[in-house]
């Protein structure tokens, strides 16, 4: 199925002139120390806390709804420290998803509901399932699906688990969220 | 393109007959037809660890039993372990010793601040359920990595002693079985090697004349001592009538297997298991045996070296959305959207499927044919009749096939069957064919909308750069009842260049008219 469009209203959403589609329905702390590369979409009631560190997104991200983006954390014996958070081009943050990863690589899925632990490591075109609980300090590697049970599956060239042409597929996914994510016409 | 992740409704029929989403199928440019995942060989490329993403050869990982050497997983809920730092306060004295424990334990133990030096030690904790290594035992390391102790199982050595008689027996029963062959076949060809002088080596001429290889050496398996029954298996202990037992000491099914050599009864036994290593897979195509997914080495890249999705070179249908809300026997009309991934133009032509007796009379065919015994000479009767139902002429000349069949086995090929979803409309194709624009991706950044000259189909609703919406007509079935899923299958027939040609003399692109099956869940009968 092609992907319908998805329309919002003028007055809710922000475009920037790199083509970033924000939001105003979400908290963004610290916005100096968020950089959106261009083209992202960060939808309503969405969290990123640029506030504990800097969060870097590369281009066509899509933020979802209600998703919550917090720089790890890592306790030392003398006190807590945030950790800057690094998000590649073409990345999906399903809806209600917290993340709080140390690195996401590019042509990543990452489901609704997903909760991602602090300092995870997703390499790129990897997929985590909807509703999965990602441990703190887990690797998911390349062409790896994380699912809901809590099991790695998958792997470069096994055709069952995230598809061979990954990086075409969400190249081609956020390219047409973004084009579908169209501003309502005036007259409503 | 779609979402991936659900279900797609645009299924393609691959050469098998076995229906996949484009995702899922791989293109074979030399045969040329599309392949599923069970149409290709899945063979190991590389060996990496998931976990710290080191590429390890395939000797080395033979070596260490397909483990990770750095890497453990978690014996309770087999999620990786990490090593974890603590300070540890080391006295002077000797005779103290080591003091066990955080920061917070060994600052209530020292004595004298000056006479004290902290060291850092580690321990495995796993973030998932909490287990570590200080659970069963096991002592702190002063090294993160590489000095964790591999418990070493009970049966060891009795086990590695039967695994290598038994691979001496293997050997020795092949051996065996090449000599008494080799005695068997009568010396029919003295002069192998006339026609084909250098894709013998030595050894094969030697075995084709009827020689033993030079270096054989013959293989005896050593003896080993004989497994003996014992009358005596002891009674169970008196502790298991008398004691309740605490289910949380027992440990699982899945946590026994997953230390097969133990298969510990209690969780105190449970020890931090070497982390298995993944590969990546690089695909065949069984037929004419080129590759068609080939990844790069390196684990974290995710490039690939050959890459024939079938993706890249058959136009991408997608539904768009159907005209009218569906019911059964009323005329509907369904919008496609078709695009074009090559760099060609393509002529598109939209028939009927192959009715079923059509398809099980190809498939009987192409049956009989593979199983005569000339290979080479049905492969390509073989390809001929499969042609009109795959579409695809045969590219690879008898010369070559027989040649490969010297060197290696030929694999089994899936065998083709009949699509087993049934469609329950009546598709009225357009009457005429119509052309599918090259891909150009330029053409993303062009301002001016492209203004069309020449008449378009009445069936082409509208056309931007290399895609194009067209309105397919269909009738459902008349029994159909609300809630029922309407199908819509048709034949699409595509001209295809291909830029590759095994045969040394053409230069040229050839163009094929190929085609596949295509078979759209349009939705379901509303009431």
């Amino acid at each position: 199925m092609e992907i319908a469009n998805t329309y919002y209203s003028k007055d809710e959403y922000v475009e920037t002139a790199s083509g970033n589609k924000v939001s105003r329905q979400t908290v963004l702390c610290g916005s100096q120390n968020i950089v959106l590369n261009g083209k992202v979409i960060v939808q309503s009631g969405s969290i990123i806390r640029g506030d504990l560190a800097n969060v870097r997104t590369g281009r066509y991200c899509v933020i979802s709804k209600n998703a919550v983006i917090r720089p790890p954390c890592k306790q030392f014996s003398k006190g807590i420290a945030f950790f800057p958070m690094h998000i590649g081009d073409h990345v999906f943050i399903g809806e209600d998803a917290v993340v709080s990863a140390a690195v996401i690589g590019s042509f990543v899925y990452i489901g609704k509901n997903a909760i991602i632990g602090r300092r995870c490591v997703l390499k790129d075109c990897c997929i985590i399932e909807d509703g999965a609980v990602l441990p703190p300090e887990t690797t998911v590697g390349s062409y790896m699906r994380f699912t809901a049970k809590g099991t790695i599956e998958g792997g470069q060239g096994n055709p069952n688990f995230v598809p061979t042409a990954m990086q075409d597929q969400m190249i081609d996914y956020t390219k047409s969220f973004y084009e579908h994510f169209v501003r309502a016409p005036a007259a409503c | 393109m779609a979402n991936f992740m659900q279900d797609s409704v645009v299924k393609y029929a691959c050469s098998c007959g076995i229906l996949n989403p484009i995702s899922k199928l791989f293109f074979c440019r030399h045969c040329p037809k599309l392949r599923c995942g069970f149409c290709v060989c899945h063979e190991v490329d590389s060996n990496f660890c998931s976990n710290c993403l080191e590429n390890i050869p395939s000797s080395e990982a033979r070596n260490k039993k397909n483990c990770c050497a750095n890497c453990f997983n978690c014996p309770c809920c087999h999620h990786t372990l990490s090593a974890r730092a603590t300070t540890v306060v080391v006295q002077k004295k000797p005779e103290e010793g080591a003091k066990d424990g955080d920061g917070a334990a060994g600052a209530d133990a020292k004595p004298d601040p000056s006479k004290v030096i902290t060291k850092k030690m580690y321990y495995l904790s796993c973030l998932a359920c909490r287990w570590t290594s200080r659970d069963v035992g096991i002592p702190d390391q002063s090294v993160a990595t590489g000095s964790w102790p591999d418990n070493e199982c009970a049966y060891q050595t009795r086990f590695n002693a039967l695994a290598e008689y038994y691979q001496a027996v293997v050997q020795q029963d092949k051996q065996e079985r090449q000599e008494y062959l080799r005695r068997k076949t009568p010396k029919t060809h003295k002069f192998p090697s006339l026609t084909d002088r250098t894709g013998l080596t030595v050894s094969i001429i030697r075995r084709q004349m009827g020689w033993s290889d030079k270096n054989t050496q013959k293989a005896k398996p050593v003896n080993i001592a004989p497994a003996q029954n014992t009358e005596d298996v002891g009674q169970l202990p008196e502790s298991i009538f008398t004691q309740k037992i605490n289910l949380r000491n027992i440990t699982t099914v899945k946590q026994r297997h997953n230390q097969p050599c133990e298969q510990p009864f209690t969780i105190n036994k449970l020890y931090p298991q070497r982390r298995g290593l993944w590969i990546k897979r690089s695909l065949r195509c069984r037929e004419c045996e080129h590759n068609v997914i080939k990844p790069e080495y390196h684990p974290t890249s995710v490039k690939y070296r050959i890459q024939l999705f079938a993706s890249y070179h058959v136009p991408d249908v997608l539904l768009v959305k159907c005209d009218q809300p569906l019911k059964a026997g009323e005329p509907n009309a369904v919008i496609l959207k078709l695009s074009n991934p090559t760099l060609h133009d393509m002529e598109i032509n939209i028939v009927e499927l192959p009715t079923e007796e059509d398809e099980l009379k190809l498939i009987e065919e192409f049956k009989r044919a593979c199983t005569l015994k000339d290979t080479s000479l049905t492969a390509a009767t073989a390809m001929d009749s499969l042609k009109s139902l795959t579409g695809s002429p045969s590219l690879t000349g008898t010369a070559s096939l027989t040649n490969t069949s010297l060197v290696r086995q030929t694999s089994i090929l899936e065998e083709p069957r009949v699509v087993k979803l049934k469609v329950n409309s009546k598709l009225q194709p357009p009457e005429a064919s119509f052309i599918l624009n090259l891909r150009d991706d330029s053409r993303e950044f062009d301002d001016e909308p492209q203004t069309t000259t020449k008449s378009e189909p009445e069936f082409i609703v509208s056309r931007k750069s290399n895609k194009v919406y067209l309105s397919l007509k269909f009738i459902p079935d008349a029994d159909l009842k609300t809630g029922d899923d309407v199908y819509v299958g048709f034949n699409m027939l595509y001209t295809y260049v291909n830029t590759v040609t095994n045969t040394p003399e053409k230069k040229e692109p050839t163009t094929h008219v190929l085609n596949c099956r295509i078979y759209v869940q349009v939705g379901s009968i509303e009431a």
